[in-house]
């Protein structure tokens, strides 16, 4: 009671329409803000987090540094291929799982035939299971930059005739590439959404596009 | 001027919820709370075993389906890369470390599974392409295990023994792949088409099974 009363008298300097209970509330409901807000800042599963980034981004560095590092062109080539290995698996296994709650792998039923499975968490209520968004976009930052990064590798090396190095760099973008579709493939989850999703983007651009040419015209 | 623009609606964020339905959406649930939410502990332990069990398999073939329909590739890459290792001239000196044959060896495997994939698929096969490349890598085990043999073999002083040593040995290993992989494969042609489908494989590990005979190290 006492602390209304000296906000209320605070907030007549500032008032504006809005009457004083709407100032009130908003006020106080800055304690219980975190609760009713489902994405958190902060980073819940950091050894994941860490993982994420560690593999693709040492076996990038092992492949731009390899001649400083040793002079076995081999012991090269095996590192990076398990480094490659290691990263593959645990983002498809683990990261992709506790850091967004997606997953895809392969199912193959009586019949022989193969389907693939996308799947996502859904949304639930409890705190333990939502999803961050500094994680969230540590994962998506790290799982688009580091094909991308290798794809140009391999253009590099194809360009530059250092033809040796060019079975890592497939391999590297083979295996980062699959994830990367596979998990964009979790999130939009069909193809059909994906060309929709596609088509609103480019009308939200259109839309902003033209709405900004208006204002400032 | 934005009259027309009007009637479009933009969804601001598309939910990613929803229901996946395939045939075995039993076996999906299961996943989704089994799978999804296990530790990584659990998700390392499962994949090891399937590993060991196939390699099991390969050992001891007999005509299993199961087998089959869990794949995974993480065999064959282990079985590669100890065999290219193995297969490496080894010097010392840097300009010719090995480079070439260490890639060469990948290539030839992988590339050598995919043929054999891709004419099976083409005879008619009723197997998944990841399937084959699966069986046919984990049947290397046994002339992974030849490789060994001759590496310990070749300490030993150069001679005619040594060559027949490593010549049954490689022949064997060389026989046993070949009805691993077939226990495995042949099933999934038909019957007037098995040796149009089996002969390719034949080829691949003979090509792997020289490799391994004529090695020597420098």
């Amino acid at each position: 009671m006492l602390m209304r009363k000296i906000y209320q008298k605070d907030l007549k300097r500032q008032e504006t329409d809005s009457n004083d209970d709407i100032e009130d509330v908003s006020l106080f409901d800055a304690e219980e803000e975190t609760t009713s807000r489902p994405k958190k800042s902060k980073i819940r599963h950091p050894v994941a987090s860490f993982f994420h980034l560690f593999f693709r981004v040492s076996a990038i560095i092992v492949y731009l540094l390899c001649e400083l590092f040793s002079s076995s062109f081999i012991a090269c080539m095996v590192t990076i291929i398990l480094l490659l290995s290691c990263d593959f698996w645990a983002v498809k296994n683990v990261t992709g799982r506790l850091m967004v709650g997606l997953r895809w792998w392969n199912h193959i039923d009586e019949d022989g035939k193969s389907h693939w499975v996308f799947e996502s968490r859904k949304a639930s209520p409890q705190d333990s299971k939502t999803v961050s968004e500094a994680e969230s976009r540590i994962f998506w930052l790290g799982l688009i930059a580091c094909p991308v990064l290798w794809v140009i590798f391999a253009f590099s090396a194809l360009f530059s005739f250092r033809v040796k190095w060019l079975a890592v760099v497939i391999m590297g973008v083979v295996l980062q590439g699959a994830n990367l579709y596979g998990y964009i493939r979790c999130k939009v989850g069909s193809r059909k959404d994906l060309t929709s999703m596609a088509t609103s983007y480019l009308g939200k651009q259109f839309l902003r596009q033209t709405t900004g040419d208006d204002q400032t015209s | 001027m934005f009259a027309g623009l009007s009637d479009i609606s933009i969804s601001q964020d598309i939910p990613v919820e929803g229901e996946i339905t395939i045939p075995m959406r039993s076996r999906i649930r299961e996943f989704d709370s089994s799978t999804l939410n296990e530790s990584v502990q659990n998700t390392i332990m499962r994949d090891l075993k399937a590993v060991g069990k196939k390699f099991m398999h390969v050992l001891y073939p007999r005509k299993s389906n199961t087998l089959l329909r869990d794949w995974d590739l993480w065999g064959p890459l282990i079985l590669c890369v100890t065999l290219a290792l193995m297969l490496q001239r080894g010097s010392v000196d840097s300009e010719k470390d090995g480079g070439p044959q260490f890639a060469e060896v990948f290539v030839i495997v992988w590339f050598g599974a995919v043929t054999i994939t891709l004419n099976s698929k083409l005879l008619g096969g009723n197997i998944s392409f990841f399937q084959s490349l699966c069986v046919l890598g984990y049947c290397i085990l046994p002339l992974t295990v030849a490789m060994l043999v001759c590496r310990l073999v070749l300490l030993a002083e150069p001679g005619p023994i040594n060559f027949m040593v490593r010549l049954f040995v490689v022949i064997v290993m060389f026989a046993w792949s070949i009805v691993a992989s077939t226990a495995f494969l042949a099933d999934s042609q038909p019957p007037n088409r098995k040796a149009l489908a089996v002969y390719p494989v034949f080829l691949f590990y003979f090509v792997i099974s020289w490799m391994i005979l004529t090695f020597t190290p420098q």
